[in-house]
């Protein structure tokens, strides 16, 4: 439980961590990255991996560490704003690491990740780390090992770690479960706002940012979904930003940092700070737990033969989920 | 977590100073289309960002797409770079108009295969699974 004194602890302080990770070894770009795919591998090793990260947070993680949930329509500027924030931490010496969560084709199980085109390469920067991550047929907007993964990146070091996810609705409301701060980017289209809250995507964001204020119609969108959430109990700030012309990107950094301090501070939403990501990999686990035993049912053909047991009325429908999913617990 | 078994990862990049990228988009798109995980990059890229994001993307193959020239110093670079990072299993192919006699330089280099513009999808597919590393 010493993590949500922690974070209340963390409230207004952020430091910058430049340098070593929090154990003191130099930073390893290919062992994490290695890491990273292990546990997207999943299996023993992913368990390994996952309890070493928490057995070194638990010894000495920097309590100002922050994970930023970044959703928005497709195009929104996710990426733009991200990589405009993290020019803005670094100069503050932060160390910054992007995961990008694009979804795998449910058909072939390609993906095609180009969050990397907007974001510069500074390959001589080890204060960076961006991993690019399929969803792998876990089904919804965010991959099944987001949350395992910004453990092994927070086990690092890192202090600020962006993860971008496309907002696909409510599918996509497992971020605001790992995150520690949500962030939704808005487009200066009209219409765009209503979307967003069609999506129910405007009630899981601690923070609203409309991109693209260089073009028209930004302010006006903003206006737009100020009212249009005036009537909800904690209304989020809504923000305008330009991440083509670098307008706003330290104020909306300043407001992530006030909104996380405010969150970890607010003691009615547990689980908090880094707890959160442990409930969202252990949810993560017994989803995809779930899917491989319904996958081998279908396969094994013990689907279609309790389908037709019961179809038959030889089986009553009371516990055929049971028969499903295995020996009840 | 049972082991599930997982896609290929390919890194497509452009390195040198042009800036068209249709065909290095096309290919991107076929090989998700094929099953492979397809990180792109964009135009315009160092080899040293390249040799980083192959790193930090865990690839098993990274296609280098080249259409100025500059192919015969930057490929090699890129594939030394990866050793040098200690990665040595990462399969190296290149895309593009290369000319016919320097393939042969490219090859002592480590790039395992080069594919001209007449190349379908299918058969670079059937190159990377045949040669990427297995995991
Ligand atoms: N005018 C303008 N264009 C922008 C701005 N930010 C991003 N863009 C453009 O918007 C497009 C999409 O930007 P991205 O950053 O890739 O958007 P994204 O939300 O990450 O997109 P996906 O990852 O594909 O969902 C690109 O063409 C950017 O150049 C901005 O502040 N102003
Ligand atoms: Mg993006």
């Amino acid at each position: 439980m010493h993590d949500g004194a922690d974070a209340v602890a963390a409230a207004d302080a952020v430091t910058p961590s430049d340098g070593p990770s929090s154990s003191g070894e130099r930073f390893d770009a290919r062992r994490l990255a290695q890491a990273i795919s292990a546990v997207e591998r999943g299996g023993s090793e992913a368990d390994a991996l996952i309890a070493a990260a928490l057995a070194r947070l638990a010894a000495g993680a920097s309590a100002s560490q922050r994970v930023v949930g970044v959703t928005g329509a497709p195009g929104a500027g996710k990426s733009s704003l991200i990589a405009a924030l993290s020019d803005v931490a670094r100069a503050a010496g932060r160390r910054v690491a992007i995961l990008a969560v694009d979804p795998s084709s449910a058909i072939t199980g390609g993906a095609l990740l180009g969050d990397r085109v907007r974001i510069d390469e500074r390959p001589d920067d080890p204060g960076r780390f961006m991993r690019s991550i399929a969803t792998r047929g876990s089904g919804r907007a965010l991959s099944h090992t987001a949350a395992a993964a910004s453990l092994l990146v927070e086990a690092e070091g890192f202090d600020l770690i962006f993860i971008e996810t496309v907002g696909a609705g409510q599918a996509d409301l497992g971020i605001a479960r790992l995150a520690d701060l949500v962030l939704l980017v808005e487009g200066p289209e009209g219409g765009d706002e209503v979307q967003a809250m069609k999506a129910g995507l405007l009630e899981s964001a601690q923070l609203i940012v409309v991109n693209k204020s260089d073009r028209p119609g930004a302010d006006r969108a903003a206006e737009r979904l100020r009212s249009g959430l005036s009537l909800a109990a904690a209304a989020p700030p809504v923000l305008l930003a330009s991440a083509a012309e670098s307008r706003g990107i330290a104020e909306l950094l300043a407001a992530i940092d006030a909104a996380a301090a405010a969150r970890a501070a607010d003691t009615s939403a547990p689980p908090a700070g880094r707890l959160r990501r442990v409930a969202a990999h252990l949810v993560a686990a017994a989803e995809a737990r779930l899917a491989s035993r319904l996958e081998g049912a279908e396969s094994s053909g013990a689907l279609a033969a309790l389908a037709a047991a019961i179809a038959a009325g030889e089986r009553p429908l009371e516990g055929a989920i049971d028969d499903l999913l295995g020996p009840g617990r | 977590m049972s082991e599930r078994s997982v896609p290929i990862r390919v890194l497509i990049a452009k390195p040198g100073l042009d800036g068209h990228d249709r065909g290095a988009k096309v290919l991107a798109r076929g090989l998700r289309d094929e099953g492979f995980e397809v990180i792109y990059t964009g135009i315009r890229r160092s080899t040293e960002a390249i040799i980083a994001a192959a790193i930090e993307e865990d690839v098993d193959v990274v296609g280098l797409s080249i259409l100025s020239g500059a192919h015969a110093t930057l490929l090699p670079k890129v594939v030394a770079g990866l050793r040098a990072a200690g990665a040595n299993d990462v399969l190296v192919v290149a895309g593009g108009i290369i000319p016919e006699e320097d393939r042969p330089g490219l090859a002592a280099a480590g790039i395992t295969a080069v594919f001209g513009p007449g190349s379908t999808i299918g058969e670079i597919a059937t190159h990377l699974r045949a040669h990427a590393r297995r995991r």
